[in-house]
């Protein structure tokens, strides 16, 4: 690893500001998971880490009955996974986090990192995309908030600028008769991330599906809504066989690649293996809540 | 360039001087010469390298001691009491839950740390617990052995 400054701020308006000193040569550092293997492989050589673990602000999990669910961006995976907070609000969170990575990681690894990154191979980003997430970010010009579905925009690439920090997760309250499910897929390749993820959220009204939410993981340079599986269920009750279509188009609109985790053709099918279970299961739990 | 830090290694206070790049497992193993710690995979999937990190176990190959400044830092060595085992040593002697020793200490403080945090772990949650720790001599059936075995003492 290339030698680098090292700078702590305190507050984000003071982390802003360096990182526009810096311009791009510093990164922000959290929790070092992608960092420490980027930089040890030298795909990326920062002059200086921002590491913004003493801002207080970017720390827990709290409730706002108009806003949410808000994760603050140091919030690691671990705290996440056991927050009881968190647990009476969206339980799919909780569960979906008991097989993320492994607990060394889940221990250091952030959710604001996890979303920054951009990997493709992490699950928390179709959760919040299915659950209509936001996440706020901050500049030295102040601070914007954009959907999930706006802020990846291509492998390793998202929309927040040089100089930019995300601050929070906010995660509104599900509609009634909502019901969320996600699946997960991994090979159990040596790096244990997921091969395919998929989210699925149905909205009811009576019988009938009022909004539903597709969204696949890992098979993409970012995270992909099926808006056509999505569009075959809207307005209808669902049964076996509508569910079936959804998942055939689903498995048509990811774009996967070919690697360790499978081939293409391979993927798909797993993405309509599990975009039928998640499907199912989501609508299980509308029709019961 | 360097920078002072301090830690708390095994319940002692240690000043040193590192690089920023310096990993806590360098520190640790070069710096502090408690060399329990092995470098394994250098990408956080083995364990190897694990130490506890006020408490909960991290991939030390992946942690930089400037960001463990301040922090309370457990290693294999700082496990015994004089020449008394701690009850998860004691057992993986007793059951033969190792061969070449490389995995051995990752495996036993993240079993520690398990157990701090949950006393009477079913077998399922050690499972799940230990599930990022890798034994290439593939111990895991003598290790899960041990560790049921500490949960009914304990
Ligand atoms: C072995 C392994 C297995 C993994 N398995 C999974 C898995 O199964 N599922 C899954 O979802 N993920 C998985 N991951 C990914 C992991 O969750 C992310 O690498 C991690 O969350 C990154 O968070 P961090 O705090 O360590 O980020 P860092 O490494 O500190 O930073 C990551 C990137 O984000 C930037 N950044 C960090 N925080 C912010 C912020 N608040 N604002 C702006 N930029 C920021 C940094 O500059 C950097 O570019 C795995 C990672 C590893 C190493
Ligand atoms: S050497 Fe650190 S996890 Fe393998
Ligand atoms: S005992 Fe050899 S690696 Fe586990």
């Amino acid at each position: 690893m290339k030698n680098f400054d090292y700078l702590e701020p305190t507050t984000v308006n003071e982390a802003c500001a360096l990182l526009k000193q810096h311009g791009g040569d510093a990164k922000v550092y959290a929790g070092g998971a992608y960092l420490g293997i980027v930089m040890k492989q030298g795909l990326l050589e920062p002059k200086a880490l921002v590491n913004i673990k003493k801002i207080d602000a970017l720390k827990g999990i709290r409730f706002d009955a108009k806003e949410g669910l808000i994760i603050g961006a140091l919030v690691t995976h671990r705290e996440l996974e056991t927050s009881a907070l968190a647990r009476e609000k969206f339980p799919v969170l909780c569960e979906a986090e008991k097989e993320v990575a492994n607990i060394r990681v889940r221990h250091v690894a952030t959710v604001g990192g996890n979303l920054a990154s951009g990997e493709p191979l992490t699950d928390l980003a179709q959760i919040f995309m299915a659950l209509d997430g936001k996440v706020k970010i901050a500049s030295p010009a102040g601070e914007r908030v954009l959907s999930l579905d706006d802020f990846f925009v291509d492998y390793y690439q998202t929309s927040l600028a040089e100089d930019e920090i995300l601050t929070q997760v906010v995660l509104p309250s599900l509609p009634a008769r909502s019901g969320i499910d996600y699946v997960r897929f991994s090979s159990s390749s040596v790096v244990d991330k997921p091969s395919v993820g998929v989210c699925a959220r149905v909205t009811l009204d009576g019988e009938v599906c009022k909004a539903v939410r597709i969204v696949l993981g890992c098979v993409g340079a970012t995270p992909i809504r099926a808006r056509k599986g999505e569009e075959l269920l809207v307005g209808k009750k669902l049964d076996t066989n509508w569910i079936e279509q959804a998942a055939r188009s689903a498995a048509e609109e990811c774009k996967p690649i070919s690697d360790i985790r499978g081939s293409e053709r391979y993927k798909r099918a797993v993405v309509r293996a599990l975009t039928k279970r998640a499907v199912t299961a989501a609508y299980e739990r509308a029709l019961r809540s | 360039m360097k920078k002072s830090i301090s830690l708390r290694v095994n319940d002692q206070e240690r000043n040193l001087e590192v690089e920023p790049r310096t990993t806590l497992l360098e520190a640790v193993r070069d710096q502090l010469g408690l060399t329990g710690a092995k470098l394994g995979c250098d990408i956080q999937v083995c364990g190897a390298c694990t130490l506890l990190l006020d408490g909960k176990p991290v991939s030390a190959c992946s942690v930089l001691a400037v960001d463990a400044e301040g922090c309370s830092i457990t290693s294999i060595e700082g496990l015994s009491q004089g020449d008394t085992l701690h009850p998860i040593q004691q057992a993986f002697m007793e059951f033969g839950a190792l061969q070449c020793g490389y995995c051995t200490s990752g495996f036993i403080l993240t079993a520690k740390a398990l157990f701090d945090e949950n006393p009477k772990p079913s077998e399922q949650e050690i499972r799940e617990y230990l599930a990022g720790n890798f034994c290439r001599c593939g111990c895991y059936q003598e290790i899960m052995q041990a560790l049921k075995n500490v949960r009914r003492e304990g």
